[in-house]
């Protein structure tokens, strides 16, 4: 109950300790409670006003109707209205209209609210997105109390903001409700309060009552009247949503199918090839998450005929919103199902749960600047040994490619010098005419033009070197060093 | 108290101790290898019965139109379309141009208001690329007895002529088809849904001039 801790003079304007009626929590002007009760501010909002004391959570434990107690108020229609200044976010309603007393009831609420979204976490970030009008409001009511009460102390002290105030009264019953700590979380839960409808403003003005303020403010009249506040009476609607910041998985992945395209490729509403070795990846690991959605990535590409064998080639899957993330175990199981799948389209190794080094890492798969190839090659006269020792011999042969023409659409014109570090031809049983050809070039090199010229656009070429004509047939990318035998 | 050291016994614990190295080590090996012989075989399994003389990359990736007596009586020429919309624009065998003896000995892209050699088209978006009608000149090529105006054939940009032509000119009697070809050429899509009304096909093309290719 109030108990009066300095005498009250009759008149409070003008003496900075008058009128301070001290509660459990602190001490509040009763002047200035009374003038803000009457005009529709809410109880917490008065304590987030008026308190010489900061606004703590010892106030989370309080009911609303003891802090009406306190101040005295005696007015129970009080409660029914909505706050002018926070439009009901402060006084814990819900979207169905109902109101609740205690903090601990609300704080079950939005903890059941979050259980729904099926997040498993051990820590939460929070975070309260009012409608900016609260500040207009806020702002308003201020210049109000200012004008009237404006040599006390509490005046101008700062004021903590509706959002701030919600979360401390909501972090430790949500801690405790959830089994889970309030930090830098890569797990936010987001409260976001908006206005029911367009007229639900509060305390602050319309643009004419603005216009009229200013041209009273030029004309020397300062002081806002109990009358420019307009009754409120649609309380915020609040949604709730969780987030979990991406994860991201790493591991190398091998492409077996000469139909099958890295990425997802649909032209014309129709897909290119059987299947992408995106979709198979993502495809498997996305509902082991219970993400919303997946990203892949991956440390350069091969065109859709072309195989990736070897060591395979370094990718990340990111996935959004997940709800779990899927223990070794689980991607272990993963992995054997797409290689053990029918029909062997795509193999995966080394998938694993990587953290923020992901990007340094394909940053590094991109750095093995040399990249191992085996062509099929096609000549149109026969090949001899002097043809095989020559080829063999050149090491770090500098070619230049003009931006072959299949890509010469989307890509700038530009002439590009490559290094072809070393060549090895296979010969193949049965044929003077085709031979496989193994080599190691600079990243960026296309081989195929470097295999048939491009039309003179690549020289020197297969073509040019073997002084005929030579045509690539198919192309593996493999990453196996090849001995000298 | 000193416990005796048995010197054949540690003899024994240290060859194994090498045994077993040596066997990681062996086994780090046989894996590679198992690997090497893995990719050869998969290398190899993929080649599938071979053609005597497989289709070239332009008969794979682009479709051939042609356009023949082009403004004026024996004036052929080939459009080789990508599936990218790109056109590749040369001088069909059956050119006018061929048939004089010695063949082409000069091009000349100074035609018309501007050297089509020095054209610089830069970025994606291929700025600063020259437009054209079909009935633009591209070049002049010229033989011991006369020159011949090549037109482009193709309503678009011009994103590239073939100057490696200007010192070898023999490249178009040679490989007119390929190395000798003379221009890329960017069409819009409706300007070539229209322009494509007045080319013919390989066949067709076949077919007038009695030509095997």
């Amino acid at each position: 109950m109030a108990d009066e801790t300095k005498p009250s003079s009759g008149d409070s304007a003008g003496l900075s300790n008058g009128g301070l009626v001290s509660h459990k929590s602190g001490r509040v002007h009763s002047d200035a409670v009374k003038d803000l009760l009457s005009l529709g501010v809410c109880e917490r909002c008065i304590f987030r006003l008026v308190s010489v004391e900061s606004f703590d959570s010892d106030l989370s434990s309080v009911s609303t109707s003891t802090l009406r107690s306190w101040l005295e108020s005696g007015d129970e229609e009080a409660g029914s209205r909505i706050c002018i200044v926070c439009l009901g976010i402060l006084q814990l309603v819900f979207s169905d209209g109902k109101q609740t007393d205690c903090v601990s009831d609300y704080a079950a609420k939005v903890a059941e609210l979050v259980k729904q979204e099926g997040h498993e976490f051990d820590s939460f970030g929070l975070e309260v997105s009012v409608p900016s009008i609260l500040v207009d409001n806020e702002r308003a009511v201020l210049l109000y109390l200012k004008g009237k009460y404006k040599s006390e102390g509490w005046v101008e002290g700062e004021k903590i903001s509706v959002k701030d105030a919600l979360k401390v009264l909501l972090l430790d019953p949500l801690q405790a409700l959830l089994g889970a700590k309030s930090d830098t979380s890569s797990f936010h839960i987001r409260l976001t309060y908006s206005k029911a409808s367009d007229e639900a403003q509060g305390a602050s003005e319309t643009t004419h009552e603005r216009k009229k303020r200013k041209t009273d403010e030029e004309n020397g009249l300062t002081c806002m009247s109990q009358n420019s506040f307009e009754k409120v009476y649609e309380p915020c609607i609040l949604s709730l949503h969780c987030n979990k910041m991406p994860i991201f998985f790493s591991g190398r992945y091998f492409k077996y199918s000469r139909n099958v395209s890295q990425t997802r490729w649909i032209i014309d509403d129709e897909r290119m090839g059987e299947a992408s070795v995106e979709e198979i990846i993502g495809g498997n690991i996305l509902p082991a998450c219970l993400g919303d959605s997946y990203k892949f990535h991956a440390a350069g590409r091969e065109d859709i005929d072309v195989r990736m064998l070897g060591s395979g080639r370094p990718f990340l899957i990111e996935v959004q919103n997940s709800r779990k993330c899927p223990s070794q175990q689980s991607l272990t199981e993963i992995e054997e199902k797409i290689n053990n799948s029918e029909k062997k389209l795509v193999g995966v190794k080394d998938l694993k749960f990587i953290g923020s080094q992901c990007w340094a890492m394909m940053r590094e798969g991109e750095a093995e600047k040399q990249k191992q190839y085996a062509a099929l090659v096609w000549t149109s006269r026969p090949l001899e040994e002097k043809d095989i020792n020559s080829v063999s011999s050149m090491k770090e042969l500098k070619i230049l490619q003009k931006t072959p023409v299949r890509v010469l659409h989307r890509r700038s014109p530009l002439e590009r010098e490559r290094t072809i570090h070393w060549m090895k031809v296979e010969k193949i049983k049965g044929s003077s005419h085709y031979f496989l050809l193994h080599l190691c070039t600079q990243a960026g090199t296309y081989i195929k033009e470097f295999v048939h010229g491009d039309l003179g656009r690549t020289t020197p070429s297969m073509g040019s070197i073997l002084g005929c004509r030579a045509e690539i047939i198919q192309l593996d990318v493999t990453d196996v060093k090849m001995g000298d035998s | 108290m000193e416990v005796a050291k048995n010197p054949e016994l540690e003899k024994t614990i240290e060859s194994t101790k090498q045994n077993q190295s040596e066997q990681v080590v062996e086994h780090g090996e046989k894996q590679a290898q198992e690997e090497e012989d893995e990719l050869r075989s998969l290398l190899l399994s993929d080649i599938g019965d071979l053609p005597l003389t497989p289709p070239s990359a332009t008969q794979l990736n682009f479709v051939s139109y042609f356009t023949t007596d082009f403004t004026k009586p024996g004036h052929d020429h080939y459009i080789y379309r990508h599936a990218n919309g790109l056109c590749v624009i040369g001088l069909a065998p059956t050119h006018v141009a061929f048939k004089d003896e010695g063949g082409i000995i000069n091009i000349d892209f100074n035609v018309g208001k501007s050297d089509r050699s020095v054209l610089k088209v830069s970025g994606k978006r291929k700025k600063n690329a020259m437009r054209s009608e079909s009935n633009t000149a591209l070049c002049k090529v010229s033989t011991a007895k006369d020159s011949y105006i090549v037109r482009c054939c193709v309503k678009g940009s011009l994103l590239e002529v073939n100057e490696r032509l200007i010192n070898q000119p023999q490249l178009l009697n040679s490989s007119a088809d390929r190395e000798g070809y003379i221009a890329i050429i960017m069409p819009r899509p409706a300007d070539w849904t229209k322009n494509k009304e007045s080319l013919i096909t390989l066949e067709e093309y076949k077919e007038k001039k009695e030509v095997s290719l």
